[in-house]
């Protein structure tokens, strides 16, 4: 069978190109993983130091500040829940790492989503790149990240990372491409920079745009983390992965509850100060 | 008209083509070789001709107004003057400057400080107030805020919005949404002002209300405008002179008053066939050589007839004709008759037709 020995020949150079990037650009991906342990752990810390009643204080005054008194309450109200299912440190762990992939990922994509809104051609070149990473299953990424940055939280942050970048950079590129032609023409008959024209007339009509693509990535990377518990992100992710395995389903169902609030309290704040942007 | 004349050109375009599309080069040397039309051009080339061989010059203090319907190439045209449009050949000179040859910084500065734009969509920037969208053509040109924004109420106090200067522009009217327009082109005291359809999409009380105003406050300012529309009676409201477009030609350039009586060609005849002609056309126009008249008319003494100017419209004339009782109306330049208006010339001049010959007075 030719197909085989293809096939067999394929899976080979696949895993020979793994071998020779862990041998080669071992050091590039020794750096990769200390800067993505190095945030999660800071921020791990940063929200972890402070009790849980501070946090979720915090996400009280939030909420009521960006979407309302009433949603500012659920908030709080949820964190405590958290706390009180005994899974606090795993629903920060969580929240950590969301935060430290959204930053890596948004580094990322915000001002390739930029450049692929001026040029074309850049937008049709990442096109086909997108679309890849978001038609393959997210878990395919975490095989990988394994085999160059190891077991732990550096191999989950950047399968998530991956998995984030498509929507912040679709939805960018879709707005800074779009500008309204009066309003390019109303720039430039007005002797207009061309740094001024991206501040003052294109950023502004992309906000909205580009806040409704964090707010899918944010979305996207909740899903990934918890996914991830499989490589050992640590954080709920792993919480539920264990339950899985010893079918323990009350800790499965805390964790999932756990999730869903985590979940709805970023969405409805990104959403929120998405909206206040638009408006101002 | 003749101050006008003699004052200086301030746009000057000389044989400006624009052909949009790939093979725009190859086109326009068709064009040049064999003479090919619009639709040969867009058949042959896939190119749309914009603008096609125009030549206009606007002078000082001057409004300019272009008319034509849409697809005549009067939008191009204006973006022609100020370079959103780069030209395909010709020469543009705006305030002795070939437009072709400014580069970068000595373009920007051209637009900011020489030439304003006014939007038919008025393109009010709309997370901004106002008074910092008036200020807009000056932050621009990284003049202070708090210089630029005094300088923005004053704009606004000029198009009577100083109450509105906080309020976001959702919160105004269609026909305050405009006056924040020109109020935005008026704050960078630019001495030309391009008006691209800017009250095309207003109401016609509104509309002929903003027109008045802005001939009178371009007039008191100063300024010379080039101001584009589709509406003849519009053109004929705001301009001092006025250019017919067709399919990317000037098919004429002239006053009012001269479009009517002697339009160019058919099309232009059927634009002015539904104009009133009652303050449009004038005594100088209408009227009989004195003493042709006095040769015809014996029995009637011209000293004795109502005297007028020679800029008096028919309107009045009519007026003048119906309360005294006589058989026509001296034109007086100078201390001097010059002509008469006979009732018959005036029905001549309401038909838009220069008088007949003077054996049926």
């Amino acid at each position: 069978m030719a197909d085989a020995a293809f096939i067999e020949a394929f899976d080979d150079a696949v895993e020979g190109g793994l071998d020779w990037l862990d041998d080669h650009g071992g050091g590039v991906f020794d750096a990769i993983r200390h800067a993505l342990a190095g945030v999660y752990d800071g921020v791990e810390w940063l929200l972890l130091a402070p009790p849980f009643w501070a946090v979720a204080a915090l996400a009280l005054v939030a909420g009521w500040r960006v979407v309302g008194w009433r949603f500012g309450g659920l908030a709080a109200l949820g964190l405590g829940l958290c706390a009180a299912m005994g899974l606090w440190a795993e629903t920060m762990e969580t929240l950590a790492l969301v935060v430290t992939a959204m930053v890596f990922a948004l580094l990322v994509s915000l001002p390739l989503g930029v450049l692929a809104g001026y040029v074309p051609a850049v937008k049709r070149a990442a096109e086909p790149a997108l679309d890849l990473i978001q038609t393959l299953p997210p878990y395919l990424y975490l095989l990988p990240a394994i085999a160059l940055l190891g077991y732990g939280p550096a191999t989950a942050l950047a399968a998530t990372c991956i998995v984030a970048l498509p929507p912040a950079l679709r939805l960018t590129a879709l707005g800074i491409g779009r500008t309204p032609q009066e309003f390019i023409e109303l720039g430039q008959a007005n002797g207009i920079r061309p740094w001024q024209m991206f501040a003052k007339i294109r950023l502004p009509f992309a906000f909205a745009s580009i806040m409704a693509g964090v707010n899918q990535s944010l979305m996207m990377a909740f899903g990934m983390v918890v996914i991830a518990g499989i490589v050992g992100s640590g954080g709920l992710g792993e919480t539920i992965y264990g339950a899985i395995r010893t079918l323990d389903i009350a800790t499965s169902v805390d964790a999932s509850v756990a999730i869903v609030v985590l979940t709805i309290v970023l969405d409805r704040l990104t959403q929120g100060l998405a909206d206040r942007g638009a408006r101002a | 008209m003749s101050a006008m004349a003699a004052s200086e050109v301030l746009i000057d375009c000389q044989s400006v083509w624009k052909v949009f599309g790939d093979n725009a080069r190859a086109a326009l040397r068709a064009i040049a070789d064999r003479g090919l039309s619009k639709t040969e051009v867009l058949q042959e080339f896939s190119c749309v001709v914009g603008v096609s061989d125009a030549s206009i010059q606007v002078r000082r203090g001057e409004i300019f107004c272009v008319m034509g319907l849409s697809g005549s190439g009067k939008s191009t045209l204006i973006r022609l003057l100020n370079r959103l449009i780069e030209p395909s050949s010709g020469r543009i000179t705006v305030k002795g400057q070939d437009l072709s040859g400014l580069r970068g910084q000595a373009l920007r500065d051209m637009r900011a400080k020489h030439i304003g734009m006014v939007f038919q969509s008025v393109a009010l920037l709309p997370h901004r107030t106002v008074l910092e969208n008036a200020a807009f053509g000056l932050e621009v040109q990284g003049v202070a805020r708090a210089r630029r924004l005094e300088v923005a109420r004053e704009a606004l106090a000029r198009v009577g919005l100083s109450d509105w200067a906080g309020r976001l522009p959702r919160e105004l009217s269609g026909g305050m949404q405009q006056r924040v327009g020109l109020a935005r082109a008026l704050a960078a005291d630019p001495e030309i002002i391009l008006m691209d359809e800017p009250f095309s999409a207003l109401d016609p009380l509104i509309r002929r209300q903003l027109q008045d105003e802005f001939r009178s406050l371009t007039k008191e300012l100063g300024k010379s405008a080039v101001f584009i529309t589709h509406d003849l009676d519009e053109a004929i409201r705001i301009g001092d002179r006025i250019a017919i477009m067709r399919d990317g030609v000037i098919v004429q350039v002239g006053t009012a008053e001269e479009i009517v009586l002697n339009p160019a060609d058919g099309y232009v005849a059927d634009f002015v066939a539904g104009i009133s002609r009652l303050h449009l056309i004038k005594a100088h126009s209408v009227m009989y050589e004195p003493a042709a008249w006095a040769r015809a008319r014996p029995e009637v003494d011209v000293g004795a007839l109502p005297r007028t100017h020679p800029e008096a419209d028919i309107d009045a004339l009519i007026g003048m004709v119906v309360g005294s009782g006589q058989e026509g109306v001296a034109v007086v330049d100078g201390g001097r008759i010059v002509g008469v208006v006979t009732p018959r010339g005036l029905l001549q001049g309401v038909r838009g037709t220069a008088p007949a010959d003077l054996s049926v007075v």
